[in-house]
């Protein structure tokens, strides 16, 4: 899901009655905070994986259709940055976690970024290379996630 | 070849239930995240249907009442009005989303974003219903959302496990919460029984001027229709669960719920099964404006249907015209198709019973149906969903708010 | 005329069902209403279908009745406030629709639409009858209009609508129950010299207010879900049959009866 579609999504009159889920809330202590951070890595982690199926089965796609994947994948990791960077960290030990999260977060958004480019221009160039990079990335993230359900 | 056509009007209406763009994502969900755990809900929605289906149809052959008439005769003017009030506003959401849906297959197909598509899907849709035949219609987009069956031929390409797939019939994963577990088989459930399959079945019954002779055709329709959609929505799980599942990625888009094609067989193959989401999504639009229609006009005794000239119905080509307006204006505003129709299941799964019971009555009913009354075996399943509908009718909005839509 | 007069009940069989044309197979309006008249000969008996807004409006109630027949006012010319009307010896068949003979004009806001919506957008290809449906209406109408006019004038009428759910006394004044249906037979006056009137031939009261009956009150019939039978017979409690005769009158909204409950027929015995 794109970033401006959830975004107003959330704003749309007809649903704000029945609380979008993605509506993230303060956190209270560091668990919480933690449990949070673990949910980010979590939907990061599915984002990646998504892209990187995509990526492994380039030759079965089409370049629209790829892009499209892309983008949206791309799309919900700003999302998932900009949702979790709005939850202010109660502690230090917390602020610490957060870099934790966001350096790998963003991480995949640059990487999918750098996909999406190449994708726009013409298609990916190594394939098997960013197959490896984003598996490797989410495999950090879902181990992260793990620690922190 | 005739006999395909003959049965089209069951295809299509299936999509509605089984493959339009929410079911075709929460499909891909729910195997994403449960695995084949909830087939049995998808089996259960399908005997309902069938069920309630090949009521509404038996009546609509052998009295020509669709099933807001009934609705209207059995409930009277205000429990009527109440239901009238909460289909029509499910059926205008999720016609909203059809249209999105419809926009986002041509998308995926052409690059150019969806919003552009939206104006265009709904003039055509509208050009549709207001000039081409009801046959027509129900074959052209009956038997391009075929396209879909390349779901379980790219099962089939992706070599799972079988013997995994099976073991997950029983199990449901041990790290999803219960609560979440059963919201999403109320979703699946009302997905596949939403009423607005059996408005646009049994009206379009009588747009094809069905009468007792036709019964055979009628039951024809319901046994092909309704199985076919809902096993294009178990391969469409499957696929999920082989290829997504193990990695742990729960796709959340349409684009992402095709790619187990584009995996398994390559770019002819997500061609024709983008095709395929785009009748499917294109098909269901038309079911639910048509179905706002049918529903208004069959409550205030209106004449209705494309079967007349439509200067002949007027208010019905109105209601029609207006919806899908006031649809494409709401797609327009960037709210999330898919979004919506998760919104609509629910609501509509609350609304099961109020539909259903109106059927069940006047399908036992001798002065309507004369000897076609139901069967010993039909009432009693019929009285076992009844019961079960009104547990889901009343679990439906609870869950929903307890488990933040599934989250 | 057959030995056995047609027995019905007004809400299980009439109240609520589609009005079909028997001409030319045209959908035309619901029975929204049933027009009674009373105080003309010993029964009471039906004269006519209403339907429309007007009709339909006021059996909902509320903000939403209102609505409907504020928004039917917007779209009609004739200010008389009436329901669309079609008289009783019009119908010709009673099943699953309620057919009526000849060409019934459409209601206000179909013309309306037609006129000025549907007809201008392009592609809608004219009705064959145009040139009269735009003329004759107008005769058709007032005569409508007038023949309502004069019915009323020449005795008391009421609405179907308003007997159904009236409470019943008994002949000492106790509370004994609620219409729940209407019982109509068809041997009342000769309508328009072609068919004999439907009179109100008593009425199906139960003693609790549970809504409809939807015919489960005929016990016994095979193939209901007996579940369902069971469920709505057993909210209604006890329910029995007050013949005319045994009617007082039907003064204040409410039915009162000339014998106690107890006297009353059981519907089973029916």
């Amino acid at each position: 899901m794109s970033a401006p579609r959830r975004a107003l999504l959330t704003g749309a009159a007809l649903l704000a009655a029945f609380g979008p889920a993605a509506c993230v809330s303060p956190a209270w202590d560091d668990h919480d905070y933690a449990l949070k951070a673990g949910k980010t890595a979590e939907a990061a982690a599915s984002a990646v994986q998504l892209a990187r199926t995509a990526v492994r089965h380039e030759d079965g796609t089409t370049r629209q259709y790829l892009k499209v994947v892309l983008t949206e994948a791309a799309d919900d990791l700003g999302n998932v940055n900009d949702q979790f960077g709005g939850v202010q960290p109660p502690s230090d030990a917390s602020e610490r976690l957060r870099g934790e999260v966001t350096d790998l977060t963003e991480k995949a958004e640059d990487e999918v970024h750098d996909l999406l480019d190449q994708v726009r221009r013409d298609r990916v160039r190594d394939p098997a290379g960013a197959v490896r990079d984003l598996g490797e990335i989410a495999g950090r993230l879902s181990a992260f996630a793990e620690r922190h359900k | 070849m005739k006999k395909l056509f003959a049965v089209t009007l069951g295809i299509l209406t299936a999509f509605g239930g089984f493959v339009d763009i929410g079911d075709l994502v929460a499909n891909a969900v729910v195997g994403s995240r449960f695995g084949l755990s909830l087939v049995w809900v998808v089996v259960v929605g399908i005997v309902g249907i069938c069920l309630f289906a090949e009521m509404s149809g038996r009546i609509a052959a052998v009295s020509q009442r669709p099933v807001f008439d009934l609705v209207r005769e059995r409930l009277g003017p205000r429990a009527g009005l109440v239901n009238l009030g909460a289909s029509f506003f499910i059926n205008a959401l999720t016609l909203a989303a059809e249209i999105g849906g419809a926009s986002l297959a041509l998308e995926l197909a052409t690059g150019v974003n969806y919003l552009l598509w939206v104006p265009l899907v709904a003039l055509v849709a509208w050009l549709v219903m207001w000039r081409v035949k009801f046959e027509t219609m129900e074959r052209i987009f009956g038997l391009m959302g075929l396209g879909l069956v390349v779901f379980l031929v790219a099962l089939w390409k992706l070599g799972p496990d079988w013997g995994e797939l099976a073991h997950q019939l029983t199990r449901p994963p041990q790290d999803e919460g219960l609560p979440t577990y059963f919201y999403y088989a109320i979703a699946l459930l009302g997905g596949a029984m939403t009423p607005y399959e059996v408005f646009f079945f049994s009206s379009g019954g009588v747009e094809e001027r069905w009468t007792s002779k036709d019964l055979v055709t009628e039951r024809a329709n319901v046994f092909v229709g309704f199985p076919l959609g809902g096993l294009l929505s178990i391969g469409i799980a499957a696929c999920a669960a082989t290829l997504f599942m193990p990695v742990e990625a729960v796709p959340d888009s349409l684009g992402q719920m095709v790619l187990p094609v584009a995996a398994g067989l390559g770019k002819v193959a997500l061609g024709v099964v983008i095709l395929g989401v785009f009748a499917a999504t294109f098909g269901a639009t038309l079911e639910t404006a048509l179905s706002s229609g049918y529903s208004l006009s069959q409550y205030f005794g209106w004449q209705w249907g494309k079967y007349v000239q439509p200067a002949r119905a007027a208010r019905f080509h109105v209601v029609v015209l207006a919806v899908t307006i006031v649809a494409t204006a709401l797609i327009l505003t960037t709210i999330d198709p898919i979004m919506v129709t998760e919104y609509s299941l629910v609501f509509s799964a609350a609304a099961l019973p109020l539909t259903y019971l109106p059927v069940l009555m006047i399908a036992n009913d001798p002065d309507y149906m004369g000897d076609k009354v139901n069967g010993r075996f039909s009432n009693a399943l019929g009285m076992v969903y009844m019961v079960l509908l009104l547990v889901v009718a009343v679990a439906a909005v609870p869950l929903m708010l307890a488990t933040k839509a599934g989250q | 005329m057959t030995e056995h007069a047609r027995t019905l009940h007004a809400r299980l069989h009439l109240l609520d069902r589609q009005v079909a044309s028997t001409d030319e197979d045209r959908l035309i309006c619901k029975v929204d209403d049933l027009e009674v008249r009373t105080g003309d000969g010993p029964f009471p008996y039906v004269t006519a279908i209403l339907s429309g807004p007007l009709a339909l409006g006021p059996r909902i109630g509320g903000v939403a009745g209102w609505l409907m027949a504020e928004v039917d006012r917007l779209f009609r010319d004739d200010p008389s406030g009436e329901p669309y009307r079609i008289a009783m010896g019009r119908v010709t068949e009673i099943g699953s629709a309620v057919r009526v003979a000849g060409q019934p004009r459409d209601l206000a806001l179909e013309r309306w639409l037609a006129r000025n919506v549907v007809g201008r957008i392009p592609g809608a290809p004219r009705p064959e009858h145009e040139e009269d449906a735009a003329t004759e209406p107008e005769a058709l109408e007032a005569q409508e209009v007038a023949e309502g006019r004069a019915r009323r004038e020449d005795g008391e009428t009421l609405r179907m609508s308003t007997l159904l759910a009236r409470v019943v006394r008994d002949d000492s004044g106790n509370v004994v129950g609620n219409v729940v249906d209407v019982r109509l037979v068809q041997d009342g006056p000769l309508l328009d010299g072609v068919q004999l009137a439907f009179r109100l031939a008593g009425f199906v009261v139960a003693r609790r207010r549970a809504g409809q009956l939807f015919g489960y009150e005929r016990a016994h019939r095979d193939g209901h879900p007996a579940l369902v039978a069971a469920v709505v017979r057993r909210l209604h409690g006890e329910i029995r049959y007050a013949d005319w005769d045994e009617v007082a009158s039907l003064g204040d909204g409410e039915v009162r009866l000339r014998v106690p409950w107890e006297r009353l027929r059981m519907l089973d015995d029916l």
